[in-house]
């Protein structure tokens, strides 16, 4: 793994808030990714000295303000993802892709979760199974963070 | 003590070389915490509006950046839709516009005759609002909420509680205000529920979000006076929605008979995802209907009302009737337009 800097981890967190402020219209908005959790994932799973769970809850407020949401909601759910993610981040050396495809589709899986449950804490009505699109889209943003910023895991020799 | 040998011990925690402040475990509770509480204070307290109006403010050129593709791409499309359309578009509203102005000449006589036969009757005046045109700028990012946002904000006078509305009819209401833009919540969502009178028979009901595209009329009897197909109209109780804007049809009539209510559904008029332009009604009523929780003391009090009123209602209004707001909030008021009000009253 290259080593990265700071200004790198800002930027793209900066273009993933653009991405999600660009206006989604009708049905694009059921296959949005989440594009802020996916970077900051990236990111946390790369370099935790840079971003770590303090960055994950300031993307999570972030998000709130920008969604308009329950303040606190997105950090909320963020957070315990984030301690997710940290919790194997120095076993995933070890790991293969397909593994690594696999433990990203958890931890979005259990951020929709908990992002539904308090959605349904607060009110609204279940959404149905669509509510977990993103996680498809979230996956496809994942191979696309590595392809652009490189893998997580051993190359293969 | 225990734990650092507990750590030098644990095959996976490799020690580190570097203090790196407090472990992954206690920042997770401490940021958990944190933002629990600051959920609790955004639903229960309104303390955080500021920051939020401000952060939005903030984002503003960010979202104008964002918004911009999508905007040169549609004005680009504009630019090359073919000639021959506009053309045809031009003619068709021209005509339109012709049958609207002579609609609008008969509309001129109709209304003044109304306000004529209203003043003779010492009713009040129905007000006509002044209204602001807006932009969908995008719809809410939240697919949860039923919100559109619009480019039009405090700096466009706009505040929270006007009533929105397209060409078809009632969108809902602008609930919260940012500088640049504000917020619609469409009348679909749970949240909200609006004040109806069915356009047929007159019958008033009040209609609720459903949350999917639909509204409800919960408390009507099985046997209540309503079809397939009735238009609801807004009633205008409520002094926030000016009556007489469509506001849904009707589509399904459920009748369980363990209930004793009807299970109303209807659905909005108004076209969110087809039309970007909308209209922000100002309030009117709001201010003037402060008044009426005084005033059936008849001959003494008008003089202060007047002057406060005066700012803001129309001179014509202050001749006619001390106690102008519309009769419908407080019908015990005046009884003798309340007599007039009650034939449409439910049967």
């Amino acid at each position: 793994m290259r080593p990265t800097n700071l200004v790198v981890v800002y930027i793209t967190l900066l273009i993933a808030l653009l991405c999600q402020l660009f206006p989604w219209v009708g049905q694009g908005i059921i296959f949005r990714p989440d594009f802020m959790l996916i970077v900051t994932l990236y990111w946390l799973l790369r370099a935790p000295h840079l971003c770590n769970i303090g960055t994950a809850w300031i993307v999570g407020i972030l998000v709130d303000l920008a969604t308009g949401s329950l303040l606190g909601q997105h950090a909320l759910s963020f957070t315990l993802v984030a301690y997710m993610g940290l919790s194997y981040q120095r076993r995933l050396v070890l790991f293969n892709p397909w593994h690594l495809a696999g433990y990203v589709f958890a931890l979005l899986v259990i951020e929709r979760l908990l992002m539904l449950m308090l959605k349904l804490f607060e009110g609204n009505d279940n959404p149905g199974l669509h509510y977990f699109w993103p996680v498809i889209s979230g996956l496809l943003l994942w191979q696309l963070m590595i392809l652009l910023f490189g893998a997580l895991t051993r190359s293969k020799s | 003590m225990l734990k650092g040998v507990h750590q030098k011990l644990d095959p996976q925690q490799t020690p580190a070389f570097f203090v790196r402040g407090a472990s992954a475990f206690s920042r997770t509770v401490f940021f958990c915490a944190l933002s629990i509480s600051l959920m609790a204070i955004d639903a229960r307290l309104n303390y955080l509006s500021q920051l939020r109006q401000g952060f939005i403010a903030a984002l503003h050129p960010l979202e104008m950046v964002a918004n911009a593709p999508s905007n040169w791409v549609r004005d680009v499309s504009h630019y090359f839709s073919a000639h021959n359309q506009m053309v045809q578009e031009n003619y068709s509203l021209k005509q339109q516009a012709f049958e609207h102005q002579v609609r609008l000449q008969r509309l001129n006589t109709v209304e003044a005759e109304n306000a004529h036969l209203r003043s003779l009757l010492n009713g009040d005046i129905p007000i006509q609002p002044k209204a602001v045109l807006g932009e969908i700028s995008h719809t809410g990012r939240d697919p949860f909420s039923r919100v559109v946002v619009i480019n039009r904000g405090s700096q466009h006078t706009i505040k929270a509680g006007q009533a929105v509305v397209d060409s078809k009819g009632v969108l809902g209401q602008v609930t919260r205000v940012f500088p640049f833009s504000s917020e619609v919540t469409l009348i679909t969502d749970k949240a909200l529920s609006i004040p109806i009178q069915i356009e047929r028979n007159q019958l008033r009901a009040i209609a609720f979000g459903e949350g999917n595209n639909k509204l409800d009329i919960p408390y009507l009897p099985t046997n209540v006076d309503i079809k397939v197909g009735d238009t609801l109209v807004t009633s205008g109780i409520d002094g926030i929605y000016p009556a007489g804007l469509a506001v849904a049809k009707v589509t399904q009539i459920l009748q369980d008979p363990d209930s004793p209510f009807a299970k109303i559904i209807s659905t909005p008029v108004a076209e969110v995802s087809n039309h970007l332009q909308l209209l922000v009604l100002d309030l009117p009523l709001a201010k003037e209907a402060l008044p009426i929780v005084s005033p059936p003391t008849t001959a003494k009090t008008p003089d202060p009302t007047i002057l406060k009123a005066g700012t803001t209602a129309s001179p014509s209004t202050k001749r006619r009737n001390p106690i102008q707001p519309n009769n419908v909030i407080a019908p015990a008021n005046n009884s003798q337009p309340n007599n007039k009000v009650k034939p449409n009253a439910p049967n």
